[in-house]
């Protein structure tokens, strides 16, 4: 069945038209027909760019206020007789769309009805850039295909499997009954997928092994998955916390923003931005929030690029060595994500060493493999290393068909406590 | 929508026009920011920049976030390049004269209906629209400074101010992420009535010798949390512009509580303006940074 995919950020939104069936995921044979995207929504030079495989891309400007237009935008384009992949809108069968938050309501992808789009508003609180603009996405979709069923597929739903004692903050309990203040996590869409791919390409079984998957893109994040459950991750209750990301400062003493907020009378909004948009590699390098021109720079010499990149690879070590230890030991360590796909540096400084739980990287193999998929641990590591590509709209089209077809699997709510 | 708010025209490249224009783009419209001449755009330009790169310094904005707030301000010298706009705000001083002017220019040019703001702390929106030829698109707004970050905003009706322009004035506000606060025209509105007389009070506490300047502002900042004393705000706000809205209040409603405080009048007279000029109540350096604060007057760390 051919899937559309949506992914609604406040001022874009992108799409991908997937053809999958249970044969199809099966045998690994999911086809991307069409993966574009409409920027700059609310502007007058508002631009859609579409690829299809073996065209030249595609591109448009216009004025586009709302998600509703873009999306019919996108549509139209989809079933343009010159550009387009469908001969009719009818062709598409189902949508799936990323919603950001789940909450403690979503441990699964699910159909969307009246009162699943209410508790996604509801988890607005918790989500206030994402969930509103996901929402509108939906509302634009369900307007032009009102006919065909629409999936959510949450960040959050694959890390619900975590136990308290990972997902608590030591903070009074109060605050999560009253807030739902607790560590969520994100990337469970790409975590999950990649570990799934990793297991398949080492022609394991996901569900037996204990795997820890590193997500090094825009935003960063480790998890743990024992025996195909997400039982720690790195990211908590925004995606703030854990590793350094481009502009993210991860963990850091909580002490630090009252201090800093009484010593440079700081306002809550400077504070914030500064935790989210002034700190990670860009904050301390002042170069780059990008790791190619971090990794230019330090091999230029300035060496607060190189204590950037060292920060950046010395959290993935750490993360990895505590997930190790969370799960009396790790089988594999699967590398994703646009640094974790693209740079042999980082993958060399960050697992390197790790002879003593039984990894050893393959140096060479490493530096050669860029963009793609594969093995980079000798073969005689008892702990396997892999470069896995992501890929979260594959992962929401094939979450579709499961919903669909009922195969979906489903996870107990997640502990309860006494009051 | 029938009625779309993409295009505002701000005229007066001031620190109240900078500032508002800075929030407009910054809500994702587009500005024309009109002056007088190239070389006040010039000035304005710079300082509005400079004002961006303080605020990136503080952390509260990105580099890629002042770029996209530039490329939506279009700096104009003429009322023409005015004449798209949804939505048009004056900035210029406290002027009866010049801003029934500036009114008659934008009436003039702009399509019917869309609103014609006055940014005003004191002025009858009443009188100044009342010679124009659609008094019912006239209406104030008394955006409070820094424009960036104060969250309210106080609508302010005129007798004439037709339903549609201030629905559409107050629906502009929300678009700015601020809070309105419908007022009905009377000079000072809320807040500058109810805030000048403290700052005027602290005035005749200081000239009656019962405490210290720095004394004073003190103890009203830390007993109530103030993020900064009302003779401080009174520095940094201009103490010629302080007496011209007190003696403003005081001329419309003659009640001696509103009466100016004889050392405001005397320091305005002297040139002690207040931050702009180095010294007011207290002494600034060039940066406009205090250099005698108490050694009280720092961030409590506990």
């Amino acid at each position: 069945m051919k899937i559309l995919v949506l992914n609604s950020g406040s001022s874009s939104v992108k799409f991908q038209v997937i053809e999958t069936d249970l044969e199809r995921m099966e045998a690994g044979r999911d086809l991307t027909l069409a993966a574009g995207q409409v920027e700059k929504i609310g502007l007058a030079d508002s631009r859609l760019t579409m690829k299809v495989p073996e065209r030249p891309p595609y591109q448009d400007y216009r004025e586009i206020l709302e998600h509703r237009a873009a999306i019919g935008w996108a549509i139209r384009i989809l079933t343009d007789p010159e550009h387009g992949i469908l001969d009719a809108v009818t062709e598409i069968e189902a949508v799936g769309h990323r919603v950001v938050h789940g909450g403690e309501e979503f441990a699964s992808s699910v159909l969307i009805t009246p009162e699943v789009a209410a508790k996604i508003d509801a988890c607005s609180v918790l989500a206030p850039l994402h969930n509103p603009a996901n929402l509108r996405g939906y509302q634009a979709a369900l307007a032009a295909l009102p006919d065909v069923p629409h999936v959510a597929v949450f960040d959050t739903a694959f890390h619900q499997t975590m136990p308290g004692h990972a997902f608590l903050y030591g903070i009074p309990f109060q605050l999560y009954t009253k807030h739902a203040l607790r560590r969520y996590g994100f990337h469970g869409t790409s975590h999950r997928y990649v570990a799934y791919r990793g297991c398949q390409m080492l022609g394991w079984n996901r569900d037996s092994k204990r795997i820890i998957t590193v997500h090094l893109g825009n935003g960063c994040s480790a998890a743990a998955i024992d025996h195909g459950r997400s039982i720690d991750t790195s990211m908590g209750f925004t995606p703030l916390e854990g590793l350094l990301m481009g502009t993210r400062s991860g963990d850091m003493d909580p002490a630090i923003i009252p201090w800093l907020m009484a010593m440079e009378e700081l306002t809550l909004h400077q504070v914030n931005t500064m935790l989210n948009k002034h700190s990670g590699l860009y904050g301390v390098s002042g170069v780059s929030s990008d790791m190619r021109e971090l990794l230019d720079a330090r091999s230029r010499g300035r060496t607060r690029a190189d204590v950037a990149f060292r920060i950046f690879c010395y959290r993935v070590k750490k993360y990895i060595g505590a997930y190790t230890a969370a799960m009396g030991g790790a089988d594999a360590v699967f590398m994703t994500g646009g640094i974790g796909e693209n740079s042999p540096e980082v993958r060399e400084q960050a697992l390197t060493g790790m002879e003593y739980m039984g990894l050893d990287l393959d140096v060479q193999r490493n530096a050669g493999l860029v963009g793609r998929e594969g093995e980079i641990s000798t073969d005689g590591s008892r702990v396997k290393a892999l470069v896995v590509p992501t890929n979260e709209e594959k992962t929401i089209a094939r979450d579709v068909v499961r919903v669909l077809e009922g195969v979906m699997p489903t996870f107990e709510p997640p502990e309860s406590f006494d009051s | 929508m029938s009625w779309e708010l993409r295009n505002i025209a701000i005229v007066g490249g001031g620190m109240m026009g900078r500032s508002i224009a800075t929030k407009v783009a910054q809500a994702g419209l587009n500005v024309s920011l009109k002056e007088v001449s190239p070389e006040a755009l010039d000035g304005a330009r710079a300082e509005l920049e400079g004002a961006l790169d303080h605020e990136i310094d503080r952390f509260g904005l990105t580099e890629s976030e002042k770029r996209a707030i530039l490329s939506r301000i279009r700096w104009v010298t003429t009322y023409d390049a005015t004449a798209d706009a949804d939505l048009a705000i004056e900035t210029v001083q406290e002027d009866y004269g010049q801003k029934r002017q500036i009114l008659r220019e934008l009436d003039r040019r702009m399509a019917p209906g869309n609103p014609i703001v006055i940014n005003t702390s004191t002025l009858s929106i009443t009188e100044l629209a009342s010679d124009n030829t659609h008094p019912d698109r006239i209406l104030g707004m008394h955006f409070l400074y820094p424009v960036t970050t104060t969250r309210v905003v106080e609508v302010v009706r005129g007798q004439l101010t037709s339903d549609e322009a201030y629905e559409r004035a107050v629906e502009f506000a929300r678009l700015l992420d601020k809070v309105p606060i419908k007022v009905f025209e009377m000079p000072g509105f809320v807040t500058t009535r109810v805030l000048l007389p403290l700052v005027n009070e602290a005035m005749h506490v200081v000239m009656e010798g019962v405490a210290e300047a720095a004394d004073v502002d003190l103890a009203l900042k830390l007993g109530f949390e103030f993020r900064t004393g009302p003779l401080e705000w009174a520095d940094r706000t201009g103490l010629d512009r302080v007496l011209n809205w007190m003696q403003h209040i005081y001329d419309e409603n003659g009640e001696p509580r509103f009466r100016p405080c004889p050392l405001l009048k005397r320091l305005t007279r002297a040139g002690l303006l207040g931050t702009k000029t180095g010294r007011g109540f207290f002494n600034y350096d060039a940066d406009g940074h205090r250099t005698d604060r108490l050694a009280d007057d720092r961030p409590g760390l506990t």
